[in-house]
């Protein structure tokens, strides 16, 4: 019995307690939660409100919030000038299985923002 | 009558004065000689001569100073243009001096048509590990650049690279290990397919390619991961992804040809499976595929956003080609993977892993092996508090079975293991790990419970 748990998680159903807990809370919190982003990156601030599919064309700032979070903390436009920002992603592209044109947007919205 | 009688005595008194004074000779009166009078005439000629010449020589004079009047003002005019153009050289002089002082402003360089541009990223890691049963110590526990090389729109070459350091067995010092994770070359061929080959990544689920240092929320890998399947093969590979409509839903789609697993000692004994070591040179010096067929394999996932930061991926992959050198026996491998995002705070991932190979000893033999993490930022618990908006809070449950035990030649090793942990984001590339793990084995070269506390930087 672990003396900082009251829960021996070194049983299979003690653990799975711990686990589904801290799963429901997540999830309960995450599907409850009706505000906006509170750790939105400043810079996808055209974030729609709405379901991607109400619009015609995602833009490149949608993209990049759809994508640009999902393997690691997002980076920010102004941390690499455009000529980085081409190279990096090229490397997304590829690594992140992002079609050509959606890659194109993201790229556009990154060089437009980042300010170098 | 008497009026008029007075006047006429006044003019006759007048006319007879005037008479009077004609006739009578005057004092003054005196006769001039002939000699005189030429010599007068002439000299009065000679005066009108001189008179004449000097009138000659004024509008001379007069002729000459109008001239030295214009060409004075001419002068005055050339002064007028010279001290312009002395001033204007002036200026010109002084603004080439400041010119100089300043450098020319150069066109702007557009940076985004750059197409020669070369990237280092990657991510390091630092580690303290306390182990049960054995001393705590401090561990650089990877240094893994990535070299990024552009060399136009649409060809890129990257390299991946892990640096680890660890004491020597015996003789004292410490080696440094220094491994290519990966290396390929990348041809956009479309916006739907790109060609790449090299030391590729392999999408076996999806661990092997985003499971970084820095990108994983634990220290360590899954347990299944590392024992079960490879990470990498030298080969190539189409991959490339499709939208499905206009809200950014995905089909991602990749099928490759690698050298594949390999026998350690040649035989096709089950000990002697080597998932990574094909690499196509051997230590003498051939270049061959040790069993001589290319293993093959592919992933195919649908990624379904429901809005930004709310999506769903959904993958399956397999691999399979033969091991052993005779190319007696087959090794397969299948994989289901599944990610989750909840908003900005909530991820869940996970991957079931399921192998098959033959052997020479012990005939087929399956093994099995999954994962499944959670992690939850507690800044969607919106308290407001500064140290608790920067945490997240995560566990994993992983679990591979029927692993190799090579003291006993059988699969029987089971392990589970229970992993409870935080990330602490200093920034969003500069991250505090700390997890506490909880291992069930029969395994004795694992430990039943450790503490990983970890400092990583992605750049």
């Amino acid at each position: 019995m672990n003396p900082f748990l009251k829960i021996d998680v070194r049983r299979p159903a003690g653990f799975a307690l711990l686990a589904a807990t801290l799963l429901c809370g997540g999830l309960t919190t995450s599907l409850c939660s009706a505000g906006p982003d509170t750790n939105a990156a400043p810079a996808a601030a055209s974030s729609p409100a709405a379901s991607p599919a109400t619009r015609h064309q995602l833009t490149g700032a949608e993209l990049y919030s759809i994508h640009c979070n999902r393997c690691h903390p997002e980076r920010y436009p102004t941390e690499r000038t455009a000529a980085q920002w081409k190279t990096i992603m090229l490397h997304m592209q590829v690594r992140a299985n992002i079609p050509g044109q959606q890659a194109r947007l993201i790229l556009q919205y990154l060089q437009e923002n980042s300010g170098r | 009558m008497k009026k008029t009688k007075n006047t006429s005595r006044w003019i006759c008194g007048l006319v007879a004065a005037t008479g009077a004074a004609g006739l009578l000779p005057t004092a003054a009166t005196a006769e001039v000689s002939d000699a005189d009078f030429n010599a007068l005439k002439a000299m009065v000629q000679q005066l009108g001569e001189q008179v004449q010449s000097l009138r000659q020589t004024n509008a001379l004079v007069e002729q000459t100073h109008l001239q030295d009047l214009q060409e004075l003002q001419a002068l005055q005019s050339k002064l007028a243009e010279t001290q312009q153009t002395a001033t204007d050289a002036n200026q010109k002089a002084t603004a080439a001096a400041q010119a100089e002082a300043q450098p020319v402003p150069r066109a702007p360089l557009d940076e985004a048509t750059v197409n020669r541009n070369f990237q280092i990223l990657g991510d390091a890691e630092f580690q303290y590990v306390n182990a049960d049963h054995q001393n705590g110590a401090f561990a650089l526990a990877d240094f893994a650049p990535i070299f990024l090389y552009r060399g136009g729109d649409n060809i890129l070459f990257e390299a991946g690279f892990d640096t680890t350091i660890a004491n020597n067995a015996s003789g004292g010092g410490y080696s440094t290990t220094f491994n290519l994770s990966f290396a390929q070359l990348d041809y956009v061929m479309s916006d739907y397919l790109t060609l790449c080959a090299g030391e590729l990544l392999l999408p076996l689920g999806t661990y092997s390619e985003r499971g970084a240092g820095w990108l994983n929320k634990f220290p360590d890998d899954p347990l299944a991961v590392d024992a079960l399947i490879p990470g990498s093969g030298v080969g190539a590979e189409l991959r490339g992804a499709m939208p499905l409509g206009d809200s950014g839903k995905l089909l991602n789609y990749a099928v490759y040809g690698v050298n594949g697993p390999s026998s350690a000692d040649g035989t096709g004994n089950a000990g002697a499976l080597d998932l990574g070591g094909n690499v196509g040179v051997t230590s003498g010096g051939t270049s061959a595929n040790l069993h001589g067929n290319p293993s093959g394999g592919g992933r195919l996932a649908v990624f379904l956003p429901f809005k930004p930061r709310y999506d769903l991926e959904l993958g399956v992959s397999g691999m399979f080609g033969d091991w052993d050198n005779a190319g007696n026996h087959l090794w397969t491998a299948g994989v289901v993977d599944a990610a989750l995002h909840l908003g900005p705070n909530f991820e869940a991932k996970g991957e079931y892993i399921l192998t098959r190979y033959g052997s020479d000893d012990l005939g087929i033999h399956q093994q099995q092996g999954w994962f499944v993490q959670a992690g939850y930022k507690l800044a969607g618990l919106d308290l407001d508090l500064p140290l608790l908006n920067n945490l997240e809070v995560v566990g994993r449950y992983d679990k591979v079975a029927f692993a190799y035990d090579p003291v006993n030649n059988v699969f029987d090793f089971n392990t589970q293991r229970y992993t409870v942990g935080y990330i602490y984001y200093f920034t969003s590339a500069l991250l505090f790990e700390g997890d506490y793990e909880f291992t069930h084995s029969n395994d004795p070269s694992q430990t039943d419970t450790q503490l990983i506390l970890q400092i990583s930087y992605g750049f």
